[in-house]
């Protein structure tokens, strides 16, 4: 027996007013763009390095030694993008909430990632902060749950910020009782 | 709580495994501990005979080709005696390192497992958090009345494992562990059902805050005629390629050119029949296919029973040689996923897995072989405490997952076709120029036409649908997987896009749960739709954060 397909985008039942999750509320430290910016650059002065070097030991007038380049400019260009474009945009796409017992995080640049989990369900509250994001001062807070498929990062928060939105979540989660599963 | 009595931000689990504070009701005056309190056990003596002809078993391959290696040599004689007495010494001494070093024994709170010569371990399992119990013996422990115990917690995806302790010992054990468990959850306590103050679910709630008292019934037992289904589970055909495989490889060693006559008979079989040949191969890889699947199916379903316990844990023993005996806290059953393969679809069989919390790595207990559709429903349900979620018809995903599937199929067409073209078309080096000039367009129709018939498949099947107490999402193309999960046990969403399944407003609905593979996912599923999944599944956790 197969699921039928009937349709599943017949107009929305009336009372059901909302087709979609909102954004949440807070945009991460602007701090964070050039955090990228510099970590992307890091990586792609890297990588660029590295093709420089292979491109330069490939032998001339072979079929395949062309299409390495070719190949080779295509991955620069994208570097040259991500150390450009990407920052702002992921700027403007990253977001955070704490509500209602609740996190909810969106982050994600081409692609679109929201989180939810209620704080009754939180197991661990982290905060990480890497040497880069340091000179930032960025922290991550990840917050993990009983599924292994359901940690929550908020990516590059101010570190202050970072620290007490921390305290708070451990004190909310602490008072919850269970296994949490 | 106040805020400088917080730990530290460092990771540290902020729901304490074992809560000292008025949340756990006082030691539970449960059944007297096995082997009394606070005493260090070891395991039965009569493991002393199981390590070594165990740790045997795992030498033998290498002492057998140290045999046959020292055997060779022209200087014979009594080396390959030593080599073999040396590994029979070491096994032993061995054995008996390890039976004295572990022990293990029960506190009030925990059970506790030391281990290791130079490293020392203790595992530890808080005893309120038992989850499962898994009996299981190899026809070894058998002949020898002894049984390994591998106890699930919901705080740990490892179990602890106590090898070797009497078949009696192992069966109290087993009721002494989970019995403590269900009058926990039984008492007005920290029943997690109580205290999810975001995410009550829609009608009766978490099951385990019922009572179950109530006899044994037997859910399922194994009927032979299901035999029949053995040949149609893809795993056992997995197991015959192995086989073929092996086979192959010993033939090749095979000294068949040093036997002019087998020489002769080969040139023979291979001028005058290949096709002959070839159609016993065949012949010769589906008997053994259906051999091994049958004598896999016998030796694994051996005597297997499906018993709800008079507390309402589930219970499955099953097995020939090696016996294994499950038992799942009621409440720890989160779901289940019926799978339906390819070929068992086309007889209308069907598996059953369950889906728990704490039963080890993987999350999933087998609960019925390749059986009959109806019957696997039928278990299903009864495993569910709920009717409908097995049988139900599902929500389909729409058109425009319809065509973003068939895309994402076509991919794969255009790498392989692009692949190929590129050197047969605008290369003329090595021997790329001897390509036929068809080739791309061939493959571009043939591949394409088949990711069609599979993506149309992988969109019939795909569909979701809630019951009163279970998300129900169905996926697959080639194994049709119909995973249902209690909302009580869903503990976040998760709404991915990609790129493209942006422009298409779609989305991939996850399910964020402890129990089972921790997730279950609708994929290309149109928002509107996985929004409204959702809310109706678990009222209020998303209340305000839509747009």
């Amino acid at each position: 027996m197969s699921a039928a397909p009937t349709s599943a985008t017949e107009p929305q039942a009336a009372g059901m007013p909302h087709g979609r999750l909102r954004e949440p509320a807070h945009r991460v430290s602007p701090r964070a763009v050039r955090y990228w910016t510099v970590n992307s650059l890091i990586g792609g002065v890297v990588t660029w390095a590295v093709l420089f070097a292979v491109a330069w030991f490939l032998p001339e007038g072979r079929w395949w030694s062309t299409a390495l380049v070719w190949l080779f400019v295509v991955v620069m260009a994208v570097n040259v993008v991500e150390v450009v474009l990407e920052p702002a945009i992921r700027f403007r796409r990253t977001r955070w909430e704490v509500t209602g017992a609740r996190v909810f995080v969106q982050t994600g640049w081409l692609s679109r990632d929201q989180r939810i989990a209620p704080l009754s369900r939180v197991q661990t509250v982290d905060t990480h902060r890497g040497a880069v994001m340091r000179l930032y001062g960025l922290a991550n807070i990840t917050v993990t749950t009983a599924s292994a498929a359901g940690p929550i990062t908020i990516p590059c928060l101010d570190s202050d910020l970072a620290d007490r939105v921390t305290a708070d979540l451990a004190r909310i989660t602490g008072q919850a009782r269970g296994d949490a599963t | 709580m106040t805020v400088p009595d917080l730990p530290p931000p460092t990771g540290a689990p902020v729901v304490p495994a074992a809560d000292p504070g008025p949340a756990v009701p006082g030691p539970v005056a449960g059944p007297p501990v096995p082997g009394g309190t606070g005493q260090w056990q070891r395991q039965s003596p009569r493991m002393l005979l199981v390590h070594p002809v165990r740790i045997l078993g795992s030498f033998a391959v290498p002492l057998l080709l140290a045999m046959f290696g020292v055997g060779r040599g022209d200087d014979g004689g009594p080396w390959w005696l030593l080599v073999a007495a040396a590994g029979a010494v070491i096994a032993v001494l061995a054995g008996v390192a390890s039976w004295f070093i572990t022990r293990f024994r029960f506190t009030d709170e925990q059970l506790q497992l030391r281990t290791g010569l130079l490293s020392r371990r203790i595992l530890t399992a808080p005893l309120d958090r038992v989850r499962s119990v898994d009996v299981e013996s190899s026809p070894l422990h058998r002949v020898l009345g002894l049984a390994k115990v591998k106890v699930g917690t919901g705080v740990d995806s490892t179990r602890i494992e106590l090898d070797g302790v009497s078949r009696e010992q192992a069966t109290e054990l087993r009721t002494f562990l989970l019995r403590r468990t269900s009058e926990e959850n039984a008492a007005p306590g920290p029943d997690d059902a109580t205290l999810r103050p975001g995410d009550q679910p829609a009608g009766p709630a978490d099951a385990s805050g019922t009572p179950y008292p109530q006899a044994e019934a037997e859910l399922a037992r194994i009927d032979w005629s299901w035999l029949r289904y053995a040949p149609f589970s893809l795993s056992s055909l997995v197991v015959v390629a192995g086989a073929v495989g092996v086979l192959s490889q010993v033939g090749d060693d095979l000294p068949v050119d040093q036997v002019e006559v087998a020489q002769d008979a080969w040139a023979w079989v291979v001028a005058q029949a290949v096709l002959v040949l070839l159609a016993m191969v065949a012949v010769a890889v589906v008997v053994g296919w259906v051999v091994v699947s049958t004598v896999t199916y016998v030796l694994t379903w051996w005597n297997l029973r499906v018993v709800r316990e008079g507390q309402g844990n589930l219970r499955i023993t099953r097995g020939l040689l090696t016996t294994h005996s499950q038992t799942v806290e009621r409440a720890k059953v989160r779901g289940a996923r019926m799978g339906e393969p390819f070929l068992l679809r086309l007889v209308r069989g069907a598996e059953l897995t369950a889906i728990a919390t704490g039963v080890g790595s993987g999350g999933t207990v087998k609960v019925l072989p390749p059986a009959p559709r109806q019957v696997v429903t039928d278990v299903g349900h009864e495993l569910l405490e709920e009717t409908g979620a097995l049988t139900m018809e599902l929500t389909g995903h729409g058109p425009r997952a319809r065509r973003r599937i068939h895309l994402r199929h076509q991919w794969g067409t255009l790498v392989v076709a692009g692949l190929l073209a590129v050197p047969t078309w605008l290369t003329d080096a090595w021997w790329f120029d001897r390509l036929p000039g068809w080739g791309p367009v061939a493959v571009l129709v043939v591949l394409g036409a088949l990711n069609a018939v599979v993506a149309d498949s992988a969109w019939r099947n795909l569909g979701h649908g809630l019951t009163e107490r279970h998300l129900v999402v169905q996926t697959g193309a080639f194994v049709r997987t119909r995973e249902v999960l209690e909302v009580a046990g869903v503990i976040g969403w998760v709404v991915q896009q990609s790129f493209f399944q942006r422009r298409r407003d779609l989305c991939d609905l996850v399910a964020t749960t402890a129990a089972g593979p921790e997730q279950v996912t609708a994929p290309d599923i149109p928002v509107d739709a996985a929004v409204r999944l959702a809310r109706r599944a678990t009222p209020g956790m998303l209340d305000d954060l839509l747009a």
